[in-house]
């Protein structure tokens, strides 16, 4: 029944997606400066984080960052889609409007998920992925990080009427989320406000799982239990669906979308 | 061509309206509209920008819920089952719902997906809504290197995939040129012909609502004026008189107690003259020939019908 709705919203966002290469490329090319760049020169300066070397402990954090901005991205297409009309094809259609909020949070996903794998292959190959690693945990780690991520999207794109404010989202959401987690830093190490900050986070929780599966079990580089991760990873998504596709569904949300027909013709 | 036969008395109307109003805070956009539509109808629903066209098709679509008032498409309730109406209905909207970096045929795909239609059935009805449409050849190619007319004919392939039984089409032909404008209605027909769907247009090109079973006019969201076209027309009388002067007041005031209101375009004044007999009208023009400038006498037309709507005055003269 939704199957095939949702199915083409997802088909829709990887084909784009394939087809933007720049974007396909900068999301690789942005952890590896990180991981290389900044985490060579800050390694020097630092040298072991909670007992392990700093690049490494920037593994599951530039893997985070990669989730973050693809998700983000890919959530905020959904702006696009209002400027653009493909939105209009999707609330004519014989659906309820709040599962477009859904597939929109799963397409995001589904993106971040597929840059996250192609960086991990690429860690790999250069040698950066431990053998300790917990592929079980790391694939559910991807799986409901990649939804907060996109949720944190989703959220930000319901609150958005327009690209033209992609700067400020960049500014006052994306950087934010990302440097006030523990994808840098351990969080416990924070002064007290930001580690506050960083608590209420949703994406810290996502990094942090990150952690758990990625640099062994006995290190004490993770800040929170498993269980915490979890629990907050999904209990943000379905708040930030719930919250988005609120507002989404006020008939205010479109109303400039198909009103704007009665202002200048194109 | 011919919708087919429909028995009225016990087949519901496509699409009604009663007590239609929406508000949207002092602004009254419509105001206590009634429409009843019957199956296969090709209905015209006209008035000036602004007069709640498009806020009128928005609430027959469930896109935008009536301050009061209730609609039906077929024997559904639109406010009580929105999602159910959207299944019997198609909607081309004025600007273009379209995604410009996909090809045609992914757009339709998308399209056929999210009205659950399976692939093959999709892609099959995709194929011959192309073909009626003379644009197989453009399938694989993105939406952005379309011209314009090729977007509009393609925004209705999308409209119609999933066999809706009712079609609005809002300004279908705005922002087009003639040639285009004259395709995209061949589509149109031949869709009429082929399915007998019920479609309501909007449209500000009034030469373009003449095929329409029926139009009705709504000024500042109240209906004015209904009919067949040829009948709105023929209301309005069956001369117009147009007479261009400088000094349009005196000329106007020479006329009006002969011929009644006039409008007023320019330096152009537009008088109806319900006479088929012209010599009343050559025994004025003798009359008032050191006033006018020019002197045209014509058939109306629903440009006319339009013109006086607008204008807020009543039909007859």
């Amino acid at each position: 029944m939704i199957a095939r709705p949702i199915y083409a919203v997802l088909e829709r966002e990887v084909v784009r997606m394939l087809r933007q290469k720049t974007r396909l490329v900068s999301a690789m090319v942005r952890p590896l400066i990180w991981l290389l760049v900044i985490g060579t020169g800050f390694g020097t300066v630092i040298g072991e984080s909670r007992g392990i070397p700093y690049q490494s402990f920037l593994i599951p954090g530039v893997i985070g960052m990669t989730m973050l901005f693809g998700a983000m991205l890919a959530a905020l297409t959904t702006v696009y889609d209002k400027e653009s009309g493909v939105m209009r094809m999707m609330i004519i259609a014989p659906l309820p409007h709040f599962w477009i909020v859904i597939a929109k949070v799963l397409s995001a996903a589904l993106a971040a998920i597929l840059q996250a794998l192609l960086l991990i292959v690429l860690l790999a190959l250069l040698g950066f992925i431990s053998a300790e690693t917990d592929f079980a945990l790391l694939a559910l780690a991807l799986l409901i990080t990649s939804l907060a991520c996109a949720g944190i999207g989703m959220l930000t794109a319901s609150f958005t009427r327009t690209l033209d404010n992609f700067a400020a989202i960049m500014n006052f959401v994306i950087f934010p989320v990302f440097f006030l987690s523990g994808s840098l830093y351990p969080v416990q190490n924070l002064p007290e406000i930001l580690r506050w900050i960083a608590t209420i986070n949703p994406y810290t929780y996502g990094v942090d799982l990150l952690k758990h599966a990625m640099l062994g079990s006995t290190t004490m580089a993770a800040d929170f239990s498993r269980l915490t991760d979890i629990s907050v990873l999904i209990s943000f998504t379905l708040l930030a669906i719930a919250i988005s596709s609120w507002r989404f569904s006020r008939e205010t949300a479109y109303e400039p979308m198909i009103h704007r027909l009665t202002g200048p013709k194109r | 061509m011919i919708a087919p036969a429909i028995d009225q008395t016990t087949t519901p109307a496509a699409i009604s309206a009663a007590g239609l109003v929406k508000r949207y805070g002092a602004l009254t956009a419509v105001d206590g509209l009634d429409l009843e539509i019957p199956a296969g109808q090709f209905f015209g629903l006209l008035g000036p920008n602004g007069s709640g066209k498009t806020t009128t098709i928005h609430m027959l679509a469930t896109l935008v819920r009536p301050s009061t008032g209730r609609v039906r498409i077929g024997d559904i309730d639109v406010s009580q089952h929105p999602v159910l109406a959207r299944r019997q209905i198609g909607l081309v909207f004025q600007e273009s719902a379209l995604d410009r970096t996909l090809t045609v045929r992914e757009n339709l795909r998308f399209a056929g997906w999210l009205y659950n239609l399976p692939a093959a059935v999709s892609e099959r009805r995709s194929a011959e809504l192309l073909e009626l449409f003379d644009m197989t050849d453009r399938r694989d190619k993105p939406v952005v290197t379309l011209s314009g007319g090729m977007r509009r004919a393609l925004d209705i392939v999308r409209g119609v995939l999933h066999e809706p039984r009712v079609l609005f089409l809002d300004e279908p032909t705005i922002g087009l040129d003639l040639p285009n404008r004259r395709r995209i209605w061949r589509f149109i027909e031949r869709l009429r012909a082929r399915t007998g769907m019920t479609v309501l247009l909007t449209t500000h090109y009034l030469e373009e609502a003449s095929p329409c079973d029926r139009v009705c006019f709504i000024r500042k969201g109240k209906l004015v004026d209904e009919g067949e076209p040829a009948a709105l027309v023929d209301k309005l009388g069956r001369h117009i008189l147009e007479v261009e002067a400088d000094d349009l007041d005196t000329l106007k005031a020479r006329l009006a107690p002969k011929l009644g209101d006039c409008l007023i375009d320019g330096d152009t004044a537009f008088f109806r003259h319900g006479e088929e007999d012209l010599s009343e009208l050559a025994q004025l023009q003798t009359d008032t020939a050191e006033l006018a400038t020019a002197w045209r006498v014509r058939r109306p037309n629903l440009n006319d019908v339009f013109m006086w709507i607008s204008a807020g005055k009543e039909l007859r003269a």
